[in-house]
Order: C-alpha cells, then structure tokens, then sequence
C-alpha cells in the first residue's frame, strides 16, 4: 500500500505531474519576460502561461476536416506522457530520481523526442499546407539537432564511466565539466534551444512563413496539452544540461539558480539571433555540431587514455 | 513531367489572412519541397470605390478623403493632389508653406522607412531589431504629433497652403529628435550590414538586376537598390527640393541587403534635409487664397511617396467637384515583381521577399475580382435593385 503510495505521488506530484506542469509554465514566463525585456517590451504578467492553459482547456476543439481522430486526440496526450515520464528518470529540482537503471539516459532523452516526433505525426494528420509543411521541418530539423545533441550528452557519460543518468550526476557534482568539456557544453545547449524550437530555430513555427507549423490546426485541448509538453520538456532540458555540464544540481538552491542561469543565457541567444532557414539549420549541424562533437569525443577519449 | 513529381508539388497560399501580411493580399507559392516554382497574386480584397468618391465631394472636401488612401504615407496622397490642384488653378503657395509640405514629407518618410524596417526584421525572425526600431520610431511620431495634433493622418496640407506653423520650440524639439534618431539609424546600417546571421537571410536573396528593375517597371527604393537612378526628387524637383539638391542613395547590388542600405541610407538623406530646410526657412504667409471652382483642364501630378513614385491624373470641368481623378500608388508599380523574384527562391524567404518591395495593399485596390461564376454573393443589378425595394417596402410595413 505504501509503495501504491509512493508510486502514485511520483506520478502524479513530483517529480513528474503537477510538479513539473506548475514548473514548466513558470520557466515558460521567465523565458518569455526576459526575452521581452531584452526587446524593450514589457512582456507578460506572471499569470500568463496559466490563464493561457485554462483557457485553451476550456475552449472548443476543432477538428479539422479529413484527419485521422484517434491520431489527432491521441497525439497530444502520448506527446506529454513522453515528456513526463522521462521526469522519472532525472533529478528533478535537485532530488535523486525516482527510477533508475543502467543505461536510462538513453531512455530520457527518447521519452523527450517523443513529444517533437508527435508534434510532426500531429502536423502531417492534417491536410493543411503550412501544417505539412511545418511537419516536415519539424523532422527535418529533428534529424539535424539530435544526433549532436545526444552525443554531447554523452560526453558527460563517458567522463563518469556510467549511462545511468543518477551515476552521472553524482560524477558531475564534484567535477564542473563545462571546463573539461566547454565544446560539449556549446552543443548540447545550441542543440536544446533546437529541441524546443526557440529562435533562431524556429523555423518548424515561423509565424511570418508557415503561421504555426504542425500546430497550426490545432486548438482547444489538443494546442493545450501540446504547449505544456514544451514547457515540460523545457525543464527537463535545462535540467539535464545543468546536473551534467554545470557541477551537478545537488540540491533545490543549486537546481534553481543553475537552470535559471542557463534560462538567461537562452533567452539573450534568443534576442540576438535571426530565424535560420531550414537548409542553414541542418547546414549548421551537420557541418559544425556534429564535427565539434566529434572533436570534444577525440578530447575525452585521449585525456582519458592518458590517464 | 512524371507523376511522382507532380504529387510532390503543392500550392502554399499566402493572404489573404495570414501573419506576415498586416493586409489582405493573396499570394499563391507553388513549391517543390522548399523551393518556390511560380507564383501568382490577386488583389482587390480592400477596394473602397475612392476615385469614384471624389467625384462627388467638392475639392476642399477630397483633400480628406484622398489622405486616408494610405495610412502611412497620408501625407504625400495629399501633398500630391494638393499640387496638381494649385497648378490647375494657377495658384503659387507661399515658400514658408512649401518649406513646411516637404519638411512633413520627409518626417513621414522616416516613420515610414523606420516602420519598415522592423516589419522586414520581424519577417525574418529578428525581433529584436523590430521591436527597437519601432520605439525609435516613436521619437518621430512625436514630433508628428506636436507638429499637427496627429500621428497618422496629419492632415497638415489645405489647398493653397499648409494648417500648421513651425515655431521655435517645435525646431528645437525636431532637432534634437533628429540628433537621437541619426545616431540609433547610424546603428541600425551597422546591425543590417555587419550581423551574419542576419546577413545570411539578405545577401544575394531576392536579387533583380538592374535590366529587370528596367523591365518590370519597379520605382522607388526597390528600383534604387538595383541601380535604377529614379527619383522625382531629384529628376523632377517639386516643393522645397527645387532648392536643395538631394544626394543620390543607390546601390547596385538589387538584393534584400541593398535594399536595407537604400532605405537607411536615405533616412539619413533625409535628417540632412530637413535640418537644411529648418536653417533655411522662409518667413511669410501659410497660405495662399484658392478659388472655389477650378479652371477646368488636366494635369499629372507626381511626387516621390517613401514606396516610389505616386502619380495623380486630375481633371477638371470647371466646377467645384472634380471630374475624374486617378491615383496609381507605387505598389502597384512593385509589386508585379515579386512573382518573378521568388522564382527558385527557398520559401522560407518568401515572407522577406514580399516585403522588401514594402507593400501597401490597399493603396493599390483598384478593383474587386470575383473569381469563378455561381456565387451566392454574387449580385446583379436587378437583383439588388429588387432587395433594396423589398428593404425598404418592409420597413414601411412595419
């Protein structure tokens, strides 16, 4: 009964569940006030992301015609599962996750793509041009960021001789690998603001092109459950990149400040940058990300054979 | 051509609601993947009968009608109205008065180039620029304000003259405006030419050789960015540029970039100009007396709007309304042009393209097109006849 218990909490308060929603819609605000102010607006009141979630909770879903219904309700829903159940596996404000196994950063890091590659099953179910065109951008740039962003992840990984994310973070919390590895550091933070498809790549959603990409269709329910696994997937991105690079979150005070640390330093990438076109994007990637990866894994593997 | 790339092929439509048009407009892309293959446009969605209206008011009264054309460059559709109505009726409006047209003239050209400026910053993603660039544009908005009581339909011109009078607070106040926005531009020109990111969306996109400014018939910035000399301020000086030459601002590149460069390079063309005409402004009346009835006769009035060249055909009979009036805006000019620009171009610069002619569509609207035939809305003449009888037969029952 006590373990029912326990199980329970962990999956619907903390560290998944009501926890992380609360959480990501605030992140979602700070992002969003900081890259306000950065432009010389005054950006949203705190309330923002809250009232837009009820909101489009309580709004008519319109189904569009000539989609497959189950894909159309089911994707969102499988997308935030994906998002949260990855949550089980890492160390939530600062706490040891609730699960662990060897080999779970791979699992974490899928869970978290699942929600990207419904939102691109989500764009392509419709019929509507910009949504297909959206779907396909969303793939396209997912195949580019990915494979970096992963193998940058597991530099961390290889310096701590563990794929197990717990063993990683206990590794990193006593060795600060942003100086060992500052090539990785770059890429997995550049590949991140990918991920969640935040300027300059977002090209999947550039309004003035394609209005909302995959989501343009979308409303009600669906847009809902879709934004809250962006803003899930938010924070558990900055935690990941915060527990290996920068010292390990040991605790709530150290998770806070590190991951809002980290926020800021997106958020003015965020102002500075223009959009990138699709092709400049995978451009990026492929020439660049993926070679620095490659060049920070010859670094560790040397460093390490030395020892 | 095989099937499998046709199936390949689909038309994206742009307009006429969509969020990189701030005006109805419909544009339909064919793309192969990213890759746009043609292009159409159709216009017409905000047509509203305005050269059919003036003929009905008298010509005090069409100054009013004939500013609200455009939003942005109010002034200019009646600066250039007001023109041909004095040379029709032989009236010379005093020099204060001239000085004052232009200095409004080029004031709005600057909101207008600032304004466009963020709008191309937003279409490529780059807020940042957008949102600052519109807070700079503000500085000149005020003046506009205090110079005329408003911010968009200034209303400064009367014919025979202008309303408003420059007085010594209102010159230290536009000087110091012009201090602060020539330092923000002179930051602006380096940010457009210097930034890479941004760079990678503007050079070498969007380009028109000098031979195809000349073909397509482009005016205004557009045609200078691609070399075109073209400008009736200076091939056909009018109002206070009689006076002071202009300097050239071409470039010859005729991609998104130069026509960045010409816009921000005539920004600063234009703080130069409007400190000259402020050194050298005349004393003397506002306005001259206008008759009320117009010699009757025709006259092209043309004058350089901030989007290019803006043409009025008047002609009078001799009455206190006039006869007919035609307006073609320098969009329409431009905008032909965009269906050959985006030819092989990645869609994703579409958006960029389309605004670097800087559109104005409802400028432009000369006529609704009805496309297709069994139309639910569409009406004949009878059959509007027999509904307004049937309206109004009701309302007499009732």
């Amino acid at each position: 009964m006590n373990e029912m218990l326990q199980t329970l909490i962990a999956l619907l308060l903390f560290p998944t569940g009501l926890f992380l929603l609360v959480n990501g819609m605030i992140y979602e605000w700070i992002d969003r006030k900081l890259v306000a102010r950065l432009q010389n607006r005054v950006g949203p009141p705190w309330y923002q992301p809250f009232a837009d979630a009820v909101k489009l909770l309580a709004n008519e879903e319109i189904i569009p015609a000539g989609v497959h219904r189950g894909l159309f309700f089911g994707l969102p829903i499988v997308g935030l599962a994906g998002a949260l159940t990855s949550a089980l596996y890492m160390p939530v404000a600062g706490l040891p996750p609730a699960y662990s196994f060897a080999g779970d950063l791979i699992v974490a890091v899928y869970l978290l793509s699942l929600l990207t590659l419904c939102l691109a099953l989500a764009g392509a179910n419709t019929r509507g041009q910009f949504s297909l065109i959206g779907a396909t951008r969303t793939l396209t740039q997912l195949y580019s960021y990915e494979a970096p962003f992963l193998l940058a992840l597991l530099g961390p990984a290889m310096a701590a001789g563990s794929w197990q994310i717990s063993e990683i973070v206990a590794y990193s919390n006593d060795h600060w690998l942003i100086f060992s590895q500052p090539i990785g550091f770059v890429v997995v933070l550049i590949g991140l603001m990918g991920k969640l498809e935040l300027s300059p790549f977002d090209t999947p959603e550039a309004e003035t092109e394609i209005v909302a990409g995959a989501l343009t269709e979308y409303s009600g329910r669906g847009l809902a459950l879709f934004r809250l696994g962006q803003q899930v997937e938010l924070v558990l991105g900055l935690t990941l990149v915060a527990a290996f690079y920068l010292g390990g979150v040991a605790s709530p005070l150290a998770y806070v400040t590190k991951t809002l640390f980290l926020l800021l330093f997106i958020a003015s990438l965020q102002t500075l940058m223009t959009r990138l076109r699709i092709d400049q994007t995978v451009g990026l990637w492929w020439r660049y990300g993926a070679l620095l990866v490659l060049l920070q894994w010859l670094v560790i593997i040397l460093i390490g054979g030395a020892k | 051509m095989n099937p499998s790339s046709e199936e390949k092929r689909f038309t994206i439509p742009i307009g006429p609601q969509h969020p990189a048009l701030k005006e109805p407009g419909h544009f339909e892309f064919v793309v192969d993947g990213e890759i746009v293959e043609s292009a159409t446009v159709r216009l017409g969605y905000v047509h509203r009968g305005i050269e059919k209206a003036v003929e009905s008011r008298t010509w005090t009264q069409n100054l009013y009608l004939l500013e609200r054309i455009c939003g942005i460059c109010s002034h200019i559709h009646a600066t250039a109205y007001c023109l041909g109505v004095e040379k029709l009726a032989g009236v010379i409006i005093p020099p204060r008065a001239q000085a004052i047209r232009t200095l409004v003239a080029e004031l709005e050209r600057i909101h207008s180039h600032l304004l466009w400026l963020g709008v191309a910053a937003h279409e490529a993603g780059f807020d940042a620029l957008f949102m600052y660039s519109w807070r700079d544009r503000e500085t000149v908005m005020d003046i506009l304000e205090n110079l005329t009581g408003n911010r968009v339909n200034y209303s400064a011109n009367s014919l025979g003259g202008v309303k408003y009078d420059l007085n010594t607070r209102l010159e230290v106040a536009i000087r110091e405006g012009l201090d602060f926005l020539e330092a923000r531009t002179r930051h602006y020109l380096d940010v457009v030419t210097t930034d890479g990111l941004f760079l990678r969306r503007t050079q070498g996109i969007g380009s028109m050789t000098y031979e195809e400014a000349l073909n397509t018939g482009v005016t205004g910035p557009t045609a200078r960015a691609s070399g075109v000399q073209r400008d009736l301020r200076i091939d056909s000086p009018y109002l206070a540029y009689r006076d002071t030459p202009l300097e050239w601002a071409v470039e010859r590149e005729g991609d998104l970039r130069a026509r960045f460069v010409v816009r921000i390079r005539e920004l600063f063309e234009s703080y130069r100009f409007i400190r000259v005409i402020l050194d050298t402004l005349p004393a003397g009346d506002l306005v001259a007396r206008m008759p009320r009835r117009i010699k009757a006769g025709e006259i092209v009035s043309r004058v350089e709007a901030p989007r290019g060249e803006l043409f009025y055909f008047i002609k009078s009979d001799g009455g206190d309304k006039p006869a007919r009036i035609k307006v073609r805006t320098p969009t329409l000019c431009n905008i032909a042009s965009v269906t050959q620009l985006v030819i092989g171009q990645h869609l994703a610069d579409v958006p960029m393209i389309l605004v670097g002619i800087d559109p104005c569509f409802s400028c432009n609207d000369r006529t609704a097109l009805i496309r297709g035939g069994e139309d639910d809305q569409l009406w004949d003449w009878a059959r509007l006849r027999q509904y307004g009888i049937d309206h109004y037969r009701q309302e007499d029952d009732s």
